[in-house]
């Protein structure tokens, strides 16, 4: 009887563990961020500023060195809203879609690149040989690295290692 | 002693089958998942399953039915899972989206499995010994309770 | 005890239980699906269409040729009908991501039709305003007071790109130069070619123009002569959808991997090509106009090249 009780536990506990083993695994799999959910950002092509004008609802888009708040803002003038951007254009790295935009920046010796993460998942600008790392980047934040050093810098996100891209100094 | 923790397994595994169900349909009917390809009908089937089984759990704990709900349970994860890697006939997500419903769902599947498991393992306990037959051990028939 | 176990396997009773089961579960999910399938058709075509769009999906609207300033028989208020066709856009059910204008905004070029427009479609509900002029936008000046009024971040004559939700939106002008068909020119097909150089080949493409990318009907000047070699640029892509105005009617076509749609006007017909000596403005009875008018919803799946394209007429 009591033979008969125990292999029956015996063989119960493995599935038990089994199961408990998937669910974490699950849970681990499943626990990188949930993030906020995605405002629909408008990213203006490259070495471009955004066109168009606010409707309505119109937020606080893109600006190469402004940090979207993704919040409404209701009661945008209609008048042409340029925006107002500081000249350094090309030294503004989105990083949106789990790719940095644009790819590959070229800028002089002492310039400062900024990086903006308008994704709706965290990541890391880290360069590829040390030379900078950025903190995670929540969906909003920024990140700004200047470079004295002239040379090809490749960099990926930690995170999401198959993001990759570059900033070449000259 | 024993009819009323079998009565309360079937009654927490409905709910949590339940909730499972319901937090497909929310998905299905209020936030798009309805137009995706396959995986809209998908959810429209796992929905409906998941409550059929969990309303019939409420009358009886028939091994068909524990299979059901494990087979909700189970086919949710997997959908889950492979929607956040090798994803689903084109479509995939990322992390705990939709937030909050992909946690409560994930929550309520695992809790179905772990507690379809232990329903079986006390199934299985509470019967007599008798010779092994894969039959006796996958469906350990449920007493009357 | 429930019943005797045989040695191998189940009973006969013992099977009409499981199978009993088994029926119950099949029977009600199959009226769950029912009752949720019939929830979930309720509502109007709006609504559906309004939370039909999936997580993260793109979804916007396109508006053309409102013609401000006309007058005529065939609309006697074109401000009023464009103000409806905002007021449908507001009433979606929802906010589109963002909403184009695809032209001919204005009839005569002058800067009070520009200014109504542009305060105009300030009250839509939506985050951003596109334009593309058309030729009515840009008489005899280059475009250069369509530029005063919408050319902020534009380059060139008015073009530019943007990236919203994964798709990638290119805005084109081909209508200042004077010529009997639509011209892209060199200057802007470099910087489609740059803009696009990046892009991987599963990057869902739209393009918007005013006269469309193809030669829907060049004996009234309805084509682009050097769309050819945008089409080129653009051939890689799995998915292009380009976008149009100018014919003041709905028509849609597919080259390849490009599909065409031309849009309802928010102002008056014009006869379908061939149908009439020279494209000007139909007079269509009185009450029947609306139908000939309206705005064209459009979304796209979130990681699908899928899309929904709706033409709505004005209600």
């Amino acid at each position: 009887m009591m033979s008969n009780k125990r292999r029956w536990t015996r063989r119960g506990w493995p599935a038990a563990l089994g199961a408990a083993a998937v669910g974490g695994t699950l849970l681990l799999a499943a626990c990188s961020s949930g993030g906020a959910s995605a405002s629909a950002s408008i990213t203006p092509g490259g070495g471009q500023h955004l066109a168009g004008f606010g409707g309505t609802s119109a937020t606080p888009t893109v600006l190469p060195t402004a940090m979207p708040s993704g919040t409404s803002m209701s009661g945008m003038p209609s008048s042409a809203a340029a925006p107002t951007a500081a000249p350094v254009a090309a030294d503004a790295v989105a990083i949106h879609n789990f790719a940095f935009g644009p790819q590959v920046v070229s800028v002089k010796v002492g310039t400062t690149v900024h990086w903006t993460n308008q994704d709706s998942e965290a990541h890391t600008v880290t360069s590829d040989t040390g030379a900078f790392n950025s903190p995670t980047l929540q969906p909003g934040a920024g990140y700004s690295f200047t470079f004295t050093k002239p040379g090809t810098y490749s960099y990926h996100c930690t995170i999401h290692p198959f993001m990759t891209a570059k900033v070449v100094v000259s | 002693m024993r009819s009323a923790v079998l009565i309360g397994m079937r009654v927490l595994t409905a709910v949590a089958t339940a909730v499972t169900g319901y937090v497909h349909a929310d998905l299905y009917l209020n936030n798009g998942y309805r137009v995706i390809h396959v995986v809209g009908p998908g959810f429209l089937l796992l929905s409906s399953g998941a409550f059929a089984v969990a309303a019939l759990l409420l009358i009886g704990g028939s091994p068909v039915l524990r299979l059901g709900a494990a087979a909700v349970a189970a086919g949710a994860l997997g959908g889950f899972v492979m929607s956040r890697t090798v994803g689903v006939f084109g479509f995939t997500e990322t992390g705990l989206q939709p937030a909050p419903q992909a946690l409560i769902s994930l929550i309520s599947e695992l809790g179905a499995l772990a507690l379809l498991l232990s329903w079986h393992v006390i199934l299985l306990r509470s019967r007599p010994a008798s010779a092994f037959t894969w039959h006796r051990w996958l469906l350990a028939p449920a007493r009357r309770s | 005890m429930t019943g005797e176990d045989s040695e191998h396997g189940m009973t006969r009773r013992q099977l009409m239980r499981h199978t009993a089961w088994f029926g119950a579960a099949v029977a009600l999910t199959v009226t769950g699906s029912e009752v949720i399938s019939h929830v979930a058709g309720d509502g109007s075509p709006a609504a559906a269409a309004a939370v039909a769009a999936g997580p993260g999906a793109l979804r916007f609207v396109q508006i053309s040729d409102s013609h401000l300033g006309f007058t005529g028989p065939a609309n006697l208020d074109v401000t009023a009908t464009f103000g409806a066709a905002i007021n449908q856009v507001n009433a979606l059910g929802y906010e589109p991501d963002f909403v184009m204008h695809s032209g001919d905004i204005t009839h005569l070029t002058l800067a009070s039709e520009f200014g109504q427009a542009k305060e105009m479609m300030a009250d839509i509900a939506t985050p951003r305003v596109f334009t593309v002029p058309g030729e009515h936008d840009t008489i005899n000046d280059g475009g250069k007071l369509y530029r005063k009024f919408f050319g902020a971040g534009t380059l060139g004559n008015g073009w530019f790109s943007f990236d919203i939700k994964g798709v990638h939106i290119i805005s084109l002008v081909n209508t200042t130069s004077v010529d009997a068909l639509g011209v892209l020119g060199a200057d802007q097909l470099d910087f489609v070619r740059r803009d696009v150089a990046g892009l991987s080949a599963e990057t869902p493409i739209v393009v918007f123009s005013h006269i469309p990318l193809y030669a829907m009907y060049p004996k009234w000047g309805w084509g682009t002569s050097d769309a050819v070699t945008l089409l080129g640029i653009l051939r890689r892509f799995g998915s292009v959808t380009a976008l149009n105005g100018h014919v003041h009617q709905v028509f849609a076509k597919t080259e390849g991997n490009v599909t065409f749609y031309s849009a309802a006007p928010t102002c008056y017909p014009l006869p379908q090509p061939g149908q009439a000596p020279a494209p000007l403005p139909v007079t269509v009875p009185a009450g029947e106009l609306s139908s000939a008018l309206g705005i064209r919803t459009v979304s796209f799946q979130a990681g699908s090249t899928n899309l929904a394209l709706t033409d709505e007429r004005l209600t």
